[in-house]
């Protein structure tokens, strides 16, 4: 998630966004680790600045190592910067779909987890500890809508409800481009597939059922930063968008409202580039970073779901509510099948990058 | 007039006297910049298209058989020349009236179209959707006065997308434009009204055709600058706007595919370099390396 903010950084460049990725001749930043220095990269904005308050100076402390933040782990850059041989990156924190993209291109370290707390790992979910990279932050597909296009109460409640244009009324947006596939599941969920009956994804039926959604679409979306502006000024009546930044918005004031059932959840993870000078170390500030008394201390403060469900033992009741892996939320959801996507088919292409060329191709035709 | 130039290289043109060495190794650094930093990224980006990683022609086999590539290509030069021929048709008049206003009226002028020019794209992508959405400025006042009974679709589609792009384009058309008009003696109108011509005649008769090398240059910087555009398009588009360069942008950072999009990078420098030739054969390179001194005579 956050492609979107990912994607401005190269959206000035237009087609010259590929020479810019090009080789070795681009070094993006001088934030060279040095001895006695870790390079952690995440996306930026308030989740960084709460990494930064609240589990680097415990970390600091306790190793005498300081922590250097840098953004955005573009995929394209770890890519090139493992194959120019000079690696300025240790921890990366990134979504599933780039962590497949760069364990298939063998651009990351396996993780040692002998080297953390078996205390915090038994409070993680299983399908979050993968041997490249561990659950962080958890961020959701979910129905969210603006609260002025809907009466009180009489908003989508389910994703059959949001591809029902006659009931509820108004422009959809849902994500193009930006790294994120189509929403196949959640097309399924409106055709009325059973929750635990998504996978193996009937392809054709999902995408009958997005030839349906596209004339309600008003406007397919590139980044959710866009989404959620969308819907906030009305420009959109409901869409399909991360739900912890419609809840973030909603807090800060927008008319907006997140219905966590039948959403689809993934995860932000922790992973360490191929190569990276202090890999040990590295280990270290992950196991400070899954302790669920820092997960819910970022929890309060950025609205994602903290991976460590130890962490709810430190929120209120009305805290947790708007957390999508709090334990009245996580039960209405599903966790995406990564596993579905990343397995290739016999042209040795994933799931993942057949749909997407697909969602392109069906998109221009259309 | 005793010594007509013909060509842009009059470097070597005029003789070879020109020409000295030691003068010539001025150009060195830019040189040496020019291929560390252009020449040979462009050069690899190319041979990727080549290679996976031994020789193939594999990516544009499957360039070929998908026709939405096509499509993408044939979306971003629709765009593009549409953008370049409303940039000619508002800046054309704009021009004009600098060229022919008093100072202070031409700086006043300046400064209007300079001040968006040093905005940032992406805000002012952002702006427009504030200004066109449903709930905007302009549908707001449409509805207020009763012109529409709902807001009119300005926007994710085409008009949103020109309406961005002209406005982002448009000093770069009025410059080149000013640049040549300038240069225009007022004289030659004053000889060809004395003679006889209504002004509209004259105007059509001496002031535009000496114009032609701005409109030529104005027009070819339009044309390349919007091939390339990905913001606003983006931003500002719906499904019908999906250009060449949202395709580059999907295969290298969403797919990982960056044999592909040099492919698709080469089909595009491949498409701007036949527009560029076409438009030099048409009109003459030298017009458009020699701006000023053309409108001077």
């Amino acid at each position: 998630m956050t492609r979107m903010k990912r994607r401005t950084f190269l959206k000035t460049a237009g087609a010259a966004a590929g020479l810019a990725a090009t080789g070795p001749f681009f070094h993006v930043r001088p934030a060279r680790a040095d001895k006695g220095e870790l390079v952690v990269v995440s996306w930026g904005g308030d989740y960084d600045q709460a990494l930064r308050d609240l589990v680097f100076p415990a970390f600091e402390k306790a190793t005498g190592y300081t922590v250097k933040l840098d953004a955005p782990p573009e995929t394209a850059k770890v890519k090139a910067m493992v194959q120019s041989g000079n690696v300025s990156w240790d921890v990366i924190m990134t979504d599933i779909p780039a962590v497949l993209t760069l364990v298939k291109d063998n651009l990351l370290e396996p993780l040692d987890y002998g080297a953390l707390d078996k205390a915090k790992l038994d409070r993680i979910p299983k399908e979050l500890q993968r041997s490249h990279a561990l659950g962080q932050r958890i961020y959701s597909f979910n129905i969210v809508y603006n609260t002025n296009s809907y009466p009180a109460g009489k908003a989508p409640r389910s994703w059959a409800d949001v591809w029902n244009g006659a009931a509820f009324p108004g422009g959809r947006t849902f994500n193009f481009q930006g790294g994120i596939e189509p929403q196949l599941e959640v097309a399924l969920l409106a055709d009325g597939v059973p929750i635990d009956k998504l996978y193996p994804i009937d392809v054709e039926r999902a995408w009958k059922m997005y030839d349906k959604l596209r004339p309600l679409v008003s406007k397919w979306y590139t980044s959710h930063a866009q989404a959620i502006q969308l819907l906030g000024a009305g420009e959109a009546a409901v869409g399909c968008t991360i739900g912890p930044r419609g809840i973030a918005a909603k807090h800060g004031g927008a008319p907006i409202g997140v219905e966590y059932n039948q959403g689809k959840l993934a995860s932000d993870n922790w992973c360490i580039v191929k190569g990276a000078r202090n890999k040990k170390i590295a280990m270290e500030y992950i196991n400070f970073a899954i302790d669920p008394k820092a997960q819910a201390a970022i929890a309060k403060r950025v609205p994602y779901g903290p991976s460590n469900g130890g962490a709810y033992e430190f929120l209120s009741a009305a805290e947790a509510a708007d957390l999508n892996t709090s334990p009245q939320n996580i039960k209405e959801q599903f966790w995406q099948n990564v596993e579905w996507w990343s397995t290739p088919g016999p042209d040795g292409k994933t799931p993942r990058e057949t749909q997407a060329e697909r969602f392109a191709t069906w998109m221009l035709k259309g | 007039m005793t010594e007509p130039r013909r060509g842009g290289l009059g470097l070597w043109r005029r003789g070879r006297r020109v020409w000295r060495p030691r003068e010539g190794l001025l150009v060195l650094p830019a040189l040496v910049f020019y291929i560390l930093v252009y020449l040979y990224p462009l050069t690899r980006l190319l041979a990727w298209s080549f290679f996976d990683p031994g020789p193939t022609l594999k990516f544009y086999g499957a360039l070929l058989a998908e026709p939405a590539y096509l499509k993408a290509l044939s979306n971003t030069l629709e765009i593009s020349v549409a953008a370049t021929v409303l940039s000619l048709v508002l800046g054309y008049p704009l021009a004009y009236l600098m060229a022919t206003s008093g100072a202070r009226a031409r700086s006043l002028l300046m400064a209007l179209i300079l001040i968006p020019f040093w905005t940032s794209i992406l805000v002012r992508s952002f702006a427009w959707i504030v200004i066109l959405g449903n709930n905007g400025i302009v549908n707001r006042t449409l509805l207020s006065l009763g012109l529409v009974s709902r807001p009119a679709k300005l926007l994710f589609d085409m008009t949103g997308v020109q309406i961005g792009m002209v406005h982002v384009l448009l000093p770069f058309m009025v410059f080149p434009l000013y640049g040549v008009m300038s240069r225009i003696d007022p004289n030659l109108l004053r000889v060809a009204r004395s003679l006889g011509a209504p002004p509209r005649r004259a105007f059509a008769k001496v002031f535009l055709p000496l114009s032609l090398p701005g409109v030529a240059a104005g027009c070819v910087l339009v044309f390349l600058l919007a091939i390339g555009f990905y913001v606003t398009p983006a931003l500002l588009g719906g499904a019908g706007e999906i250009t060449l360069a949202t395709m580059i942008d999907m295969m290298v950072n969403t797919l990982l595919n960056w044999g592909f999009a040099a492919t698709l990078g080469v089909v595009l420098l491949a498409v701007v370099g036949v527009i560029f030739v076409l438009f030099s054969r048409l009109l003459g390179l030298h017009r458009l390396t020699a701006v000023g001194e053309e409108g001077a005579r």
